[in-house]
């Protein structure tokens, strides 16, 4: 570190918003400072949930496909595989990806610090370092992007051994053979599939009559079919009042009426908390909303001049990329760059098995703002690529405007759902009309062709206007 | 008990048989009398709790392995892993457990250490201890928490059969050892030994690796932080166990200033936190060593 301990941005977080903060500020001449907790960059995106899931994910989808393909090797999953085996090449993909991130912020001149942040007043900080020396730093301006940790409710004893959050689960040694999930969001979700696919027996509990409430229900029910079909339980409008490890050989979850629901292991996947503990925010003056998070105007900036906030610690829509998105935009903002257009149609994309993924306005948003609205529906089993991949559970919905012209939103369930949504994305980003999509020719076969056929649904709709 | 720094040179063919013990996989496992006979009292009581005797397992570094290994040979798990107690008997019933413990507690035989049965309680102590303190540092930074009790518990399982093998190869070739040279060959044979229980037990490559390399962590490659909480854990027991003078006293100060903590990226206040965890394993012990 430089004996100057003046900086022109101070960064808290190397996750996907602070890293993309960071070198920003610092590609465009500015003074910067990285202040990272843990040794490793890219925060718990990197190494707790986004990337380790996903590489889990990908091996559950092997497994899954080889056992739709039963006729053409006899495949079987070892019992008790440890869970190692099936995040195999996780080790390597970190590596790559810090090494990557380090490169890529040394080369830009930003000096990274690890060490834990705390504030001293609105344009200080003090790190402490793991070894316990302490020291100082200034800013200019700071961008608070410290991301979130898992929310442990009071009632459930998380011990990472018998249940676990979604930081802690991928830590489990084995595969167990049954797994209780409480939650219906995107990370319940994501987890409930990916084991119910590589053949543990999940049973999946939430408070919401379906999962993914943000979603329309004809997408979630998808979901939930396609869990049901690979053996999950799906338990909707339930309330776990208890849940902990009998200490002997299971997991309980007592429920409001009166169950025992019992599990090798448990995942409670109850919502995310702004990693602020040890921040000291009240010393800048910033305090925390009734949500937990930090507030921000539509500059990212927080109530206090020249302290911004960006990614998961400032609250929905919590993704990786939107969190980049902000976190570059802060750094603009914070350094009186133009930061360009803020598109707010950034795609959701849900890892789960099978994806679901959506962009714009879903249809009962759409109803909310147009009333009535024009919806056409392709299924996948109907389309010929859908047919040769044996893809079963998968719709592709297509929102349009009252008259069936302008094009609000697009929902995808079905694999591949989070690559295909980008053409949606793109129509909506050019203000396309639907009828595009009937115009253009796309490849045959192809999952893609879903466009035109629900395309052509509304058109049909609108001819009977 | 305090190991010389090096060996007199009457004792290299002793070495040297030792070697060839190791080399040849002729390395017996016993087990406690004193659990062992517990463990067949309680099988045979029909008021017993199960529970309660999967908690006498646990207590014991060789025993519990003793159970694993026969959990997971091909008779009861044909094709499967095994890692923890929580796990044998999820899988195959307390029942069956307690079988395998009865039978693991008959079969097999009895530490053969003359002289040296304090020294062996006293590591057996400290390896349960281990294996308490890696839960908790495990629990703190997020890892794996059922793979750290057992990665503990068995770091040092290769002492009091590096012992045992001692004295029975001295016993052989008519060598006269004094305790500090027992000691200093239990130190230089312990971690081979280790190595080769554990993958003769068939344990998870994990396990392995934290045995193997828990004198050189930075080689253990995936092991890696596996391999430091056990020696971060080590370290605890050291701290508490250890009296003042013996050669792995630690203090607090030395404690909170290891390195292995740093590298596990546990801050001050988080290690002091977890020191404040001292009663509840403190408990833990008892209720296992009871």
């Amino acid at each position: 570190m430089s004996n100057n301990n003046q900086y022109d941005m101070l960064i808290v977080g190397s996750g996907p918003a602070g890293q993309k903060a960071a070198l920003h500020a610092a590609q465009s001449g500015s003074r910067v400072a990285l202040i990272e907790k843990t040794r490793e960059l890219g925060g718990s995106c990197v190494h707790r949930g986004t990337i380790p899931s996903k590489t889990l994910r990908e091996n559950a989808l092997r497994v899954k496909n080889m056992r739709m393909n039963a006729e053409l090797a006899n495949f079987e999953l070892p019992e008790d595989v440890e869970l190692a085996t099936l995040i195999n090449r996780l080790n390597d993909v970190l590596l790559a990806h810090d090494t990557y991130m380090r490169r890529q912020l040394e080369r830009s001149s930003v000096e990274l610090i690890h060490g834990r942040a705390r504030f001293i007043s609105s344009t200080e900080i003090e790190v402490i370092t793991v070894a316990g020396e302490k020291f100082s730093l200034t800013g200019e301006c700071i961008v608070i992007a410290c991301g979130s940790h898992p929310h442990h409710p009071d009632n459930i004893a998380i011990d990472h051994e018998h249940l676990f959050d979604s930081d802690s689960v991928l830590s489990m040694m084995y595969l167990p053979k049954s797994l209780i999930v409480l939650g219906g969001g995107v990370i319940a979700s994501e987890y409930a599939s990916i084991f119910q696919a590589l053949g543990v027996e999940v049973t999946m509990i939430d408070k919401y009559p379906l999962p993914l409430g943000f979603l329309d229900s004809d997408l979630t029910e998808t979901f939930v079919n396609g869990f049901k079909h690979m053996g999950g339980t799906w338990l909707g409008e339930t309330v776990v009042t208890r849940a902990y490890w009998n200490g002997f050989d299971a997991v309980i979850a007592e429920t409001e009426d009166g169950r025992q629901i019992k599990g090798e292991k448990l995942l409670c996947a109850a919502g995310r908390i702004a990693n602020v503990k040890e921040l000291g925010i009240e010393n800048a003056n910033l305090k925390l909303n009734d949500r937990g998070l930090i507030s921000v105007d539509e500059n990212l900036q927080t109530n206090i001049l020249g302290i911004y906030a960006a990614g998961d610690v400032i609250g929905p829509p919590s993704l990786a990329s939107a969190s980049m998105e902000q976190g570059r935009r802060a750094a603009c903002n914070a350094l009186d760059m133009p930061p360009g257009i803020m598109h707010n149609i950034i795609p959701t994309g849900i890892y789960s098995i099978p994806e679901l993924s959506s962009v714009g306005l879903s249809e009962t948003q759409a109803r909310e703002q147009y009333g009535r609205v024009l919806v056409g529906v392709a299924r996948f089993d109907e389309i010929a690529r859908g047919q040769i991949s044996g893809i079963q559970n998968g719709m592709l919905k297509i929102v349009c405007d009252p008259a069936g012209k302008k094009v609000l939103g697009v929902m995808i369930v079905g694999e591949g759902a989070t690559e295909l949504i980008h053409i949606g994305q793109m129509a909506l980003l050019s203000d396309a009309r639907v009828d595009l999509f009937v115009e253009s020719i796309f490849n045959f076969p192809t999952l893609a062709e879903a466009y035109r056929a629900a395309a052509l649904d509304i058109v049909h709709q609108r001819k009977k206007l | 008990m305090t190991a010389p720094n090096r060996l007199p040179d009457r004792l290299l063919p002793l070495q040297a048989a030792i070697l060839e013990q190791i080399n040849a996989h002729h390395i017996d496992v016993p087990m406690l009398p004193e659990v062992a006979g517990k463990v067949v009292r309680l099988t045979q009581d029909v008021d017993s709790d199960a529970s309660e005797l999967a908690t006498l397992i646990q207590s014991d570094q060789t025993l519990a392995a003793h159970v694993m290994r026969i959990a997971n040979s091909a008779l009861y798990s044909p094709n499967s892993s095994l890692v923890s107690l929580q796990q044998a008997s999820a899988r195959l019933g307390m029942k069956l457990i307690s079988e395998i413990a009865l039978a693991a507690s008959i079969n097999s035989s009895l530490f053969n250490t003359p002289g040296y049965e304090e020294h062996i309680q006293y590591e057996i102590r400290c390896s349960l201890m281990t294996g308490l303190w890696a839960k908790e540092i495990a629990r703190v930074s997020r890892r794996n928490v059922e793979a750290a009790f057992i990665t503990g518990l068995l770091h040092a399982i290769g002492r009091p059969i590096a012992v045992q093998t001692a004295l029975k190869v001295a016993a052989e070739s008519n060598t006269t050892l004094d305790t500090a040279e027992v000691l200093a060959l239990e130190d230089k044979f312990q971690r081979q030994i280790g190595v080769q229980v554990v993958e003769q037990w068939e344990m998870p490559r994990l396990v392995v690796d934290v045995v193997r390399f828990f004198d050189c962590y930075n080689d253990a490659g995936a092991a890696r932080n596996q391999t430091m909480i056990a020696i971060a854990a080590e370290a605890f027991t050291h701290h508490f166990m250890s009296e003042q003078g013996d050669n792995n006293c630690i203090s607090r100060e030395e404690l909170v200033s290891q390195v292995v903590l740093a590298e596990l990226n546990l801050y001050r206040d988080e290690v002091l936190e977890l020191l404040e965890k001292q009663d509840l394993v403190k408990s833990a012990m008892e209720a296992m060593t009871a």
